[in-house]
Formats: C-alpha cells, sequence, structure tokens
C-alpha cells in the first residue's frame, strides 16, 4: 500500500465567472494543505469563506480554476472517477433521494458503486444499525427530521467504504441535543479509522473535533495548526475580561501594566459611555491581577464584571480577522 | 457500466412505483382527443374515416414528445433544484456524460412506453376500427418508438437545462404546443404540397419527423415522406438535441 496522504490541495484557486451582470466572484484564492490518513481534519471560516466551494473542488463537483487536488494520490481532475471512489461527501444542502426509502438509499448507493448483492445489503443493515437509523428504514427521507436525514446521509456516504469522509456543516440547523450525538458518532468513526474532513463555523465544533484545523476567510488559509497551538498563539496566553462604570478611562493605563500584552476597547452594547468593556490579552503570572484591580480602584471606578479565562478558538479568530464569526 | 445500469434501474424502479400517474399523465389527452375525434365526431358524420387513420400515428407521436419531455423535464427540476438531488449521481463512478446520457435512456423508456400503450388504448376506442387501417408494422414501429422516444428525451434534456423550472408553463404553451399543431399530427407531411415551398418549414419541427415515422409504421395506405428525409430527420435531431443536452448538462451540474 502507498502512504500517500489521504488528501493533497496544492494552491487552489476558484473563480466562478462572472454570469450576467453578477460579477466574477474569487471564492477560493490559493489553499494548501494535507490531511493524512487517520486524520480529524477541520475548516473552520465564516459563511462565503469558500469553505464549500474548496469541498465542491475536492469532490469533483466543481471545476477547480488553478492548483492541484490529491485524493489518496489520485488526481480529481484527470481521473475523477478513481477519485470518487475513494472520497464521500456529506453536502451543506440534504439532498437524499426523495423518491426511495431509506434503506433503498443506501442499497442504490452501493450499486451505483459496483458492491455486489450479499455486501450491499449487509453493510447498509450493519450501517443503519450503527447510526440507528433502523426503524426509519422505509421511510421516504423527506418525512424524517434533519438529524435523522443527516445520519443517513452519513449512512450512504460509508456504503462504499471511502477513504476520505467529508463533510460540509454537517451540525448546522440541529438542536443541541442532535449536535451532540452527531459529534459522538464523527468521533466513533474516527476511532475506526476513517479520515475525516469536515467544515464548520461552529469554535466548539472544531475544538472538540479537529486533530488540526484550517481557518479560512475569503478564501484564504488564515492559520493552520492543531487547536492547543492555536490558542497559545494568542499574546500572551489568557484572556482578561473587565466591564467597570468609570469617571476616567482605564484602558491606557492598564496596557501599560506588566504582564498585559494587548488591549482592546470592546463596543458596549448598552451605550452607557460612562461604562468601559475592556480586553487584556495577559500573560496570567503573579500578582496580575492584584496590580488590575488596584488601577481599577486607584481610578475610582465601580467593577461590575471580571473575568480571566484561557483563550477559545473564537480568540483566535478574532484576534486573526478582527471581526467577530458569529455576527 | 455498471453506475449507468444501476442509475437507470433507479429511475425505472422509481418510475413504474408511479405507474398509474404517469400514464394518466401521459394518456388522458390522446385517449380524449381520440374519443372526440374517432368516435364521437365519425358517428356525427362530421370526421371522415380518412382524418381518424391519419390522427392516430399523429397522437402516438404527440404522447411520446409529451412523456420523454416530461419525464427528463421532471425529475431534473427536483435534480437541478436547492438540494441538488443530482450531486448523488454525479458522485457515483461514471462521467457527467454518462450520467446526461442515462437520463435520456430513460425518458426514452418513459416516452416508448407511453407511446405502445396509447395505440392500442386509441384502437379499441375509435368508432368502427374496420373503417380504419391501422395495421401496426412492428419491424418499422420499434426503431420508429426507440428512435422517437431518444429524439423526445433529448429534447426534454435540452429544454430542462437550458430553461428555468419556473418557466415550464411558458414552455409548454409557447413551444410544445406550437410543435404539436404544426407537427404532422393531424394530417400527412406529403398533403402539405398545397402549401407549396412552405413545407419544407415544416422540416425544423422535430415531431413531423416522429409523426411521419409512426405513420409509416401502423398507417402503410396514407403516404408518407421519403423514407431516406424520415430517418435522417429523426436522427439528425436526435444527435443535435443529444449534443446540446448534455453540453448543456454538464455545464448546469459542474460548477
Ligand atoms: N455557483 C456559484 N456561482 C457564483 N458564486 C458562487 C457560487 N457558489 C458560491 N459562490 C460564492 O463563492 C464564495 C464562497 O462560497 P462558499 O459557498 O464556498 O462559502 P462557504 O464557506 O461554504 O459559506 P457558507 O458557510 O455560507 O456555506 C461566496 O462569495 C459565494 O457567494
Ligand atoms: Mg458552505
Amino acid at each position: 500500500m502507498s502512504t500517500s496522504p489521504a488528501l493533497v490541495v496544492e494552491n487552489l484557486t476558484k473563480t466562478y465567472p462572472a454570469k450576467g451582470k453578477a460579477p466574477a466572484v474569487e471564492a477560493v484564492r490559493g489553499l494548501s494543505f494535507s490531511v493524512e490518513a487517520g486524520e480529524f481534519f477541520g475548516l473552520l471560516g465564516p459563511n462565503g469563506a469558500g469553505k464549500s466551494t474548496t469541498l465542491g473542488c475536492i469532490t469533483t463537483l466543481v471545476r477547480p480554476t488553478g492548483g492541484r487536488i490529491l485524493v489518496a494520490g489520485v488526481d480529481v481532475v484527470a481521473q475523477p472517477i478513481e477519485a470518487r471512489r475513494r472520497l464521500a461527501v456529506v453536502p451543506q444542502t440534504r439532498n437524499l433521494d426523495r423518491d426511495l426509502t431509506v434503506r433503498e438509499v443506501l442499497t442504490y448507493h452501493g450499486r451505483y458503486f459496483g458492491l455486489p448483492a450479499a455486501e450491499r445489503e449487509a453493510r447498509a443493515d450493519r450501517l443503519m444499525t450503527e447510526l440507528q437509523i433502523t426503524e426509519k428504514a422505509t421511510s421516504k427521507p423527506l418525512t424524517l427530521s434533519g438529524g435523522m436525514q443527516q445520519r443517513v446521509m452519513i449512512a450512504r456516504a460509508l456504503m462504499h467504504d471511502p477513504r476520505v469522509l467529508l463533510l460540509d456543516e454537517p451540525t448546522t440547523g440541529l438542536d443541541p441535543q442532535a449536535r451532540r450525538q452527531l459529534w459522538e458518532l464523527l468521533q466513533g468513526l474516527h476511532k475506526r479509522g476513517v479520515t475525516i474532513i469536515l467544515t464548520t463555523h461552529y469554535m466548539e465544533e472544531a475544538d472538540r473535533l479537529c486533530q488540526r484545523l484550517a481557518i479560512v476567510d475569503h478564501g484564504r488559509i488564515l492559520t493552520l495548526d492543531t487547536p492547543d497551538n492555536l490558542k497559545k498563539s494568542l499574546p500572551g496566553g489568557a484572556i482578561l475580561d473587565l466591564v467597570a462604570r468609570t469617571p476616567q478611562p482605564l484602558l491606557p493605563t492598564l496596557a501599560a501594566l506588566a504582564g498585559v500584552v494587548r488591549s482592546e476597547r470592546l463596543e458596549d452594547a448598552s451605550g452607557d459611555a460612562t461604562k468601559e468593556r475592556l480586553r487584556l490579552f495577559v500573560d496570567a503570572g503573579d500578582g496580575l491581577l492584584d496590580r488590575v484591580l488596584s488601577v481599577v480602584k486607584s481610578a475610582g471606578a465601580d467593577l461590575d464584571h471580571v473575568s480571566l479565562m484561557a483563550p477559545s478558538l473564537e480568540d483566535v479568530y478574532i484576534h486573526l480577522t478582527g471581526k467577530d464569526l458569529r455576527e | 457500466m455498471t453506475a449507468f445500469l444501476a442509475l437507470l434501474r433507479r429511475d425505472i424502479v422509481v418510475a413504474s412505483r408511479n405507474a398509474l400517474m404517469l400514464l394518466t399523465a401521459s394518456l388522458t389527452q390522446p385517449v380524449l382527443v381520440v374519443l372526440v375525434f374517432g368516435n364521437i365526431l365519425p358517428r356525427l358524420h362530421l370526421v371522415s374515416d380518412e382524418f381518424r387513420a391519419v390522427m392516430v400515428p399523429g397522437l402516438m407521436s404527440i404522447t411520446m414528445l409529451m412523456a420523454g419531455v416530461q419525464g427528463v423535464l421532471m425529475p431534473l427540476s427536483t435534480d437541478l433544484g436547492g438540494s441538488r438531488e443530482v450531486d448523488e449521481r454525479l458522485l457515483a463512478p461514471i462521467s457527467v456524460l454518462g450520467v446526461s446520457i442515462q437520463k435520456v435512456v430513460a425518458g426514452a423508456i418513459h416516452a416508448g412506453t407511453a407511446g405502445l400503450i396509447a395505440l392500442p388504448a386509441m384502437m379499441l376506442l375509435m368508432h368502427k376500427v374496420t373503417g380504419v387501417e391501422v395495421h401496426p408494422r412492428w419491424a418499422l414501429l420499434l426503431p420508429g418508438v426507440v428512435l422517437s422516444g431518444l429524439l423526445s428525451a433529448s429534447f426534454g434534456l435540452t429544454l430542462g437545462t437550458q430553461v428555468q423550472p419556473r418557466f415550464a408553463g411558458l414552455l409548454f404553451a409557447v413551444v410544445l404546443g406550437p410543435l404539436m399543431l404544426f407537427g404532422c399530427a393531424y394530417y400527412p407531411w406529403m398533403g402539405l404540397a398545397v402549401l407549396g415551398p412552405v413545407k419544407y418549414v415544416f422540416l425544423l419541427n422535430p415531431l413531423v419527423f416522429m409523426s411521419e415515422a409512426m405513420r409509416m409504421a401502423v398507417t402503410p395506405d396514407v403516404p408518407h415522406m421519403p423514407t431516406p428525409l424520415l430517418v435522417g430527420g429523426l436522427v439528425g435531431f436526435t444527435v443535435l438535441f443529444v449534443v446540446l443536452g448534455t453540453r448543456s448538462f454538464a455545464r448546469r451540474t459542474i460548477l
């Protein structure tokens, strides 16, 4: 067996051509990353970042403008059919065949990939059990809840035993419980050795599931590392948020304190001019909190809130892009 | 090839489950037309036997055209619609061309079935069939039905990939309606000699060749257009629409 990576993306670009009055869109502008076999990899980015376009190029449904993609060593542009045998995708929009039953969705997928009858049936049964959709075997997909449909799409994807499983925002639109179940399911698949590539715009999801992740925006990778390393990459290493009513600005004095690496004033929704919301990236060494509190006291300010926390991926994202992912 | 046959099988299985609905959709019109023009009006002596003999192959070709176009057009609108069900097909180990050809073949089977059911249904409904010379000649009918089916289905693929689903109603009114009226379904092309050179304008209408092929196959006594022209037209239009349809299918599906 070759030891080629499960996926290689090199300098991928995609420009959707101008259509009528709509101008051309540079959806992907030079992405490169590679994913090892057995890895759980994430693409994290806001709406319009180019995540689906990237997945489309990998899965042969979007023609790349430039660059090269290898799935388990197979070039997706030169040998699309061979590439398709090695990959499977759970798309962002639910696209189950509405004219078939759940079981048939699986067995027909097996037929498309040329699985012999016995194997097809056995695999469909096993996957339905594993994904807990057996009781829906004879239902039509459109009668199922979003979470159920998502499971059916995952079962369908696994029918032909792909080397790489790609999931495009699989938990968007699911309730918290269904989302948690799906996470467990994906972790289970990963433990069994399936290579997984997932896109998401949920920080918590990326943090919890992915071994490595790329933060993408405007078709470019801003950074790529393990979630822990990404968080460590923030200045300081901890975040101190502070809200106070104050007669004079606190920021300049606080920013000058030893241990404060960077500081920002955050918008306050209340519109109260005397209220100051600050975020300090700090080196949470000895006595830092004391020093901060004494600055607050000597300024004659009323402290409403103070918290010291480890940075989250969201903080990484805000730091890198200067904008809030959830907006 | 495995994927091609599996996709075809899926389409046939799904269509046969909806057989009643699909057949009702395709057959209601020709059956009612036959009932009125083939049964009631002749009894009132308002329609001659000659017209009945001319009308039967014409209605077969109309049935096939409608069934072929709709058989491709309707699934295509879900396929290419918001949920893009077509992606499941495109992700199968088969070329995009293979997927579109498979659609044409499925549509042709649909059209051919409708045409072959329409024929006996119409003959049953005619008043005093004896007066009308309808003699299906199978050796001509089967290839005629196959080619007509492929032509109709590839026409459906061309329309379905070029026209947005919301204009489907308009399409039927302004494209298919006129094609049917000027498709030599209700009059033989040879009879159009009375129009002089204008009869050649009719050759722009693909349905003309389907009607004439059916005419040759089921009503031997009614003169039909010269066979080379007939076969040339059927094959030519089929090739044209297969090329146009598969091309625009590829453009619509692989972004
Ligand atoms: N078929 C298309 N034609 C033209 N532009 C497109 C097309 N598909 C996507 N785009 C544009 O390309 C850019 C990237 O879109 P893409 O769908 O890849 O983003 P995404 O990261 O998946 O976003 P989301 O989180 O909303 O799914 C966007 O600006 C989008 O408008
Ligand atoms: Mg997307």
